[in-house]
């Protein structure tokens, strides 16, 4: 992501919801996505909290990618869609 | 000369405004509709006054020298070009990009299944985003919070197809661009590619963070 003007003090394990579900949906790095915009993202679309939003968003930034959602594949296909079209290099795939 | 977005109101009457004169509204509109030309060619996009020479090279890959450079690790070597002719522009793979790493098949009927709609959807965001900015008056954008978001997502869009142009694969890059601009001629494309690059990142940063609740 890019760099914003945000401190940068937050980690999490970050790892979305419940660990029996078997599908996930995650954001992957990139150089152009803003840290904000990411954050604001995270919080419209999944209604998650100013905390859990910023804490993912660093975990993308910081590891790479994040797990942002996990349930049936039909709903996280529906976020990956909806991610996508926010901007955010979205995918989804079978929790391992 | 532009002001950041900044929120006035509050409840119903909440709004975005920012300070954009006509120059920098053109700009701005110029590269929606170009990138709306990439989504759609041919599409909805009807041929537009361009604003100059250097615009209709953004998107289109600022010439055949820009198209396939990515940024060096020395300013010195931004030279670089001659990919072979990718069958799909790859700044929409990065748009519309693969949904699954570790199945082809499934990302493959993702993308069937998306695309489109997608795309309708990117299509309508850029095409009022346009609209927002020839209806200012007085240099001031003023958006509802739906606005607000459409016009958002639409920036990044424009911002993702110019920093696939600019060869942006990781953070590094991003933060070697100022360093790639200052060993540029002030004429040269990239460099106004990249300065125009900065203007849009600053005016999307502003408005993500007054939108940051």
């Amino acid at each position: 992501m890019s760099i914003a003007p945000v401190e940068e003090e937050v980690t999490s394990a970050g790892t979305g919801e419940a660990l029996d579900v078997p599908w996930i949906t995650l954001v992957w790095n990139d150089p152009v996505n803003l840290m904000s915009y990411v954050t604001y993202v995270f919080q419209s679309y999944f209604g998650y909290s100013r905390e859990k939003a910023e804490s993912l968003m660093l975990d993308v930034h910081h590891k790479g990618r994040a797990v942002v959602a996990s349930g049936p594949r039909e709903k996280m296909e529906i976020d990956t869609e909806a991610l996508q079209g926010f901007g955010l290099w979205a995918t989804f795939q079978k929790d391992r | 000369m532009a002001r950041a977005f900044a929120r006035r109101g509050r409840g119903e009457d909440l709004r975005y405004a920012a300070q954009l004169d006509s120059a920098e509204r053109g700009v701005v509109a110029e590269l929606l509709r170009q990138v709306r030309e990439l989504i759609a060619p041919g599409g909805e996009a009807a041929p537009s006054a361009s604003t100059g020479d250097d615009f209709d090279a953004i998107v289109a890959g600022l010439g055949s020298d820009f198209g396939s450079i990515t940024v060096p690790d020395s300013p010195e070597g931004l030279t670089g070009r001659g990919l072979p002719q990718e069958p799909r522009d790859p700044a929409l793979d990065r748009l519309f990009p693969s949904a699954n790493r570790s199945d082809p098949d499934a990302a493959a009927e993702f993308r069937r299944l998306t695309e489109s709609s997608l795309r309708q959807r990117k299509i309508a965001g850029l095409t009022q985003s346009i609209e927002l900015l020839r209806a200012v008056r007085g240099d001031i954008l003023e958006l509802t919070p739906a606005q607000a978001q459409t016009f958002m997502i639409a920036l990044t869009d424009v911002r993702l197809v110019i920093g696939d142009r600019l060869g942006l694969r990781e953070d590094a890059d991003a933060t070697r661009l100022d360093e790639v601009a200052a060993s540029l001629d002030a004429g040269d494309p990239t460099a106004y590619a990249i300065a125009v690059y900065d203007f849009l990142t600053w005016l999307q940063e502003t408005l993500a963070t007054s939108m940051l609740t």
